[in-house]
C-alpha cells in the first residue's frame, strides 16, 4: 500500500534530520543530510536548494532521488523515493520555506551560512514504511476537528465586529489552546497592518503597526500565504522589522511606534496565518510559543481554516454595517457639563490626536476622531454612521477596501484603554454615539 | 585517505548513514548502527541491519559503490566517504561491544536535541543475527560541515 505523505507529515520538520541519496550520471552514489523537507501536497514536497552541492550537481543530471525521512515519536522510518522538477526562487512556498529555514539556522548554529536559494519541487513516486519495531505515539494534545467545528458554531452566532474579534480570541484560547495571540488588520493605502485585539500580552497593543512584507507578520499578509517557524531567530523578530521601517519612513506617515506592538520577548515558535476573503487580505492572525516546535503542519491547517472562516464572518459583518440605512441625527447622546475641560490636539499632516499632550492615535482613525469632536463641540453632535463617515471629506478614506468598521472598533478600543473620557458605542448597525464626560477644548495644530 | 584526525571523528558518536546506486541509477540508503575500523585504517567496516536494506545489500554487490556520511549533531560537523571496492561481509558477534558503546554515546550526544533514548533505542534496534558489516576502501573523502567549505574534497578523487 502506498502512503500519503500527508499522513506522515511529522517526519518532516526536523527534529531528526532527513537524508538524500542521489547518484550522478556515472552511477557514484552521493548522501547528504536536508535541512529542510516542505510538505506541498500529497503529489509533492520541497527541498531547500542552498548550495550548489554534489546533490544539486546530481539532481540536474538524474532527476531520481530518495529521502529517508523519520518520525520524532515512534522512530518510524520511510524511504520517499521522489523526482526532481524545477526550483521556486520567489513566492509563497519559497517565503514559507526561507522562514522556516532561518529558524533551523538559528537553532543549528548556522545563521548567516543557512541562505535559501531556491525551493526545489519534487514529485513523490513512491513512499516506503522500513521494517522494524516502532514507538506508540503520545495521545495528540487536541482534536483540530473538534477545536474547528465549535469555533466555526461559535463565530457564527456572533452579531458584531467587536463581538466577532472577540470570540474569535476566546476559541483560539479556549479550543485551541493558544495563550498568545494577536489579530492584525490590513490597511491597504499605507501599506501596514494594525493591532485590533490580541490576549495573553501585558498590553494589547491595539493600534500598533507593523509593515507590510516585515517580519513573520509582515511576510505572511505580503504572500497570502501560513508562515511557521519552529525556532526562534532573530532574522524574523518583528521588533526589528519595526524599527527598521520607522528608520526609514518619511516623518508624514511614519510608521507607529507610540503604541509598541505586544508580544513575547522569547517567542520561539511563531505562526502567521492570513485572514482572508473573497481573494482580498483582510488581516493576519498571529500565534506565538515560548516552546520550540509548537504549531505543526496540523495546527497550521486547522487555524488556517478558522482563519478563512473568520474572514468571511469579518466581510459579513463590515458589509452588514455599511448597507444599513442612515437614520437622522437625534443627538441626545451624553453631553459633559462640568468639570476640567480636556485639551484635544490635531496634527493634520499625520491626522494624530494627542489627549492633554499625551499621544491616543493617527491616521484615519484619528482624521475620524477628529471630525467626530469637532462636530460634537460645534454642533453638540453625538449620532453617526458608518455610511456619513465614509462621504465625510474631512475623513479621506481611503476607498471600499478601507475596513473602516475595523477602523471604529480600533478607535473605540483605544479610547477605551486610555480611559480619557470619551467614549463610542454601537446604536445599531452602521450607527454609533460619542459621549464626553468632560467639556473638551479643541486646537488644530 | 582516511587521516588521524577523522579516523578518531568516525568512532565518536556520529550518526552513520550509507547510500548506494541501483542498476537503474536510483540511489539506496539507511542507517548504520556503528562502525569500525580495518586494516590499520586503510579499510571501515560499517554495521547494518540487513533486514531494513536487501535493495542496498544487492546494489554493493553488483557495483561495489558506497557513499558513507558520518555527522556528530552537537557540532554538525560531516564527514563524507565515497568507496568503490565496498564488499559485504558476515557479521561478527566480537564487534557486538562496539555496537552498544557507540549506541549509548549517540543517545546521550542527541539527548540536547530533544530526541529521547526511546526513540533512539527503537530506531537502531537489531537483531545480532539479521547484521552485516560492509567494509571498503575510502577513495575519496569530502567535508560536508555546513558553510562556506561544504563539500570541499579533503582527499582521494571527487
Amino acid at each position: 500500500m502506498n502512503l500519503r505523505i500527508e499522513t506522515i507529515r511529522e517526519c518532516l520538520d526536523g527534529v531528526i534530520p532527513g537524508l538524500i541519496a542521489t547518484c550522478d550520471g556515472e552511477g557514484v552514489p552521493n548522501l547528504a543530510y536536508l535541512s529542510q523537507v516542505q510538505f506541498v501536497d500529497n503529489q509533492h514536497v520541497a527541498l531547500s536548494y542552498q548550495f550548489f552541492n554534489r546533490t544539486r550537481q546530481n539532481i540536474l543530471v538524474n532527476a531520481r532521488v530518495r529521502l529517508l525521512t523519520t518520525n520524532p515519536l515512534t522512530a518510524a522510518q520511510y524511504v520517499l523515493t521522489l523526482e526532481y522538477l524545477h526550483t521556486e526562487t520567489s513566492g509563497p512556498l519559497f517565503e514559507q520555506m526561507k522562514a522556516k529555514l532561518a529558524g533551523i539556522a538559528s537553532h543549528t548554529g548556522m545563521a548567516g551560512v543557512f541562505h535559501l536559494r531556491g525551493a526545489d519541487i519534487y514529485r513523490i513516486l513512491g513512499i516506503e514504511q522500513l521494517p522494524g519495531p516502532t514507538l506508540t505515539p503520545p495521545p495528540p494534545s487536541l482534536n483540530y476537528l473538534t477545536a474547528l467545528r465549535r469555533s466555526t458554531n461559535r463565530l457564527a452566532t456572533c452579531a458584531s465586529l467587536t463581538s466577532l474579534l472577540d470570540t474569535a480570541l476566546d476559541c483560539l484560547e479556549s479550543e485551541f489552546a493558544l495563550h498568545h495571540v494577536m489579530l492584525l488588520m490590513h490597511d491597504e493605502g499605507r501599506g501596514r497592518l494594525y493591532t485590533l485585539a490580541s490576549r495573553g500580552y501585558p498590553e494589547s497593543g491595539v493600534g500598533s503597526e507593523i509593515p507590510f512584507g516585515a517580519g513573520v507578520i509582515g511576510i505572511c499578509a505580503r504572500e497570502k500565504t501560513p508562515i511557521r517557524i519552529g525556532f526562534m531567530t532573530k532574522e524574523y523578530a518583528y521588533g526589528r522589522a519595526i524599527r527598521d521601517s520607522a528608520a526609514a519612513d518619511g516623518m508624514a506617515d511614519a510608521l507607529e511606534t507610540a503604541i509598541p506592538l505586544p508580544g513575547l520577548p522569547e517567542a520561539r515558535s511563531q505562526l502567521a496565518v492570513p485572514i482572508v476573503a473573497h481573494d482580498r487580505l483582510l488581516g493576519v492572525l498571529y500565534l506565538e510559543s515560548v516552546a520550540d516546535l509548537h504549531f505543526g503542519y496540523d495546527d497550521e491547517d486547522a487555524l488556517v481554516a478558522f482563519a478563512a472562516h473568520l474572514g468571511m464572518a469579518i466581510h459579513y459583518h463590515q458589509q452588514v454595517e455599511e448597507l444599513a440605512e442612515e437614520l437622522p441625527a437625534n443627538d441626545h447622546g451624553k453631553v459633559e457639563s462640568s468639570g476640567q475641560p480636556l485639551l484635544v490636539r490635531y496634527f493634520a499632516g499625520s491626522d494624530s490626536i494627542f489627549l492633554d499632550d499625551d499621544y491616543l492615535i493617527k491616521g484615519v482613525a484619528g482624521a475620524i476622531l477628529w471630525a467626530l469632536l469637532s462636530d460634537f463641540v460645534a454642533r453638540r453632535r453625538t449620532s453617526f454612521t458608518n455610511k456619513g463617515l465614509r462621504l465625510d471629506s474631512r475623513i479621506r478614506l481611503p476607498g471600499v477596501s478601507d475596513n473602516l468598521e475595523a477602523r471604529l472598533v480600533l478607535l473605540q478600543r483605544r479610547l477605551a484603554e486610555r480611559g480619557a473620557g470619551i467614549h463610542l458605542h454601537k446604536t445599531g448597525r452602521g450607527r454609533f454615539a460619542l459621549a464626553v464626560d468632560q467639556p473638551l477644548q479643541l486646537l488644530d495644530g | 585517505m582516511l587521516d588521524a584526525d577523522n579516523a578518531a571523528f568516525i568512532q565518536t558518536s556520529v550518526s552513520i548513514s550509507l547510500a548506494t546506486c541501483g542498476v537503474d541509477h536510483l540511489p539506496n540508503l539507511m542507517r548504520a548502527v556503528g562502525c569500525k575500523l580495518l586494516d590499520g585504517g586503510r579499510r571501515v567496516g560499517i554495521f547494518l541491519n540487513a533486514t531494513l536494506a536487501p535493495a542496498l545489500l544487492a546494489d554493493i554487490r553488483t557495483n561495489r559503490r558506497v557513499a558513507c556520511v558520518f555527522c556528530l549533531p552537537s557540532s554538525n560537523r560531516t564527514l563524507q566517504l565515497k568507496g568503490e571496492d565496498a564488499e559485504v561481509l558476515p557479521f561478527d558477534p566480537a564487534d557486538l561491544p562496539l555496537i552498544a558503546e557507540h549506541l549509548a554515546d549517540f543517545v546521550v550526544e542527541v539527548a540536547p536535541e530533544g530526541v529521547p533514548e526511546s526513540v533512539v533505542r527503537t530506531l537502531f534496534a537489531y537483531r545480532p543475527d539479521a547484521l552485516v558489516m560492509v567494509a571498503f576502501s575510502p577513495c575519496a573523502a569530502f567535508s560536508q560541515t555546513p558553510g562556506p567549505r561544504a563539500g570541499q574534497s579533503i582527499g582521494g578523487t571527487p
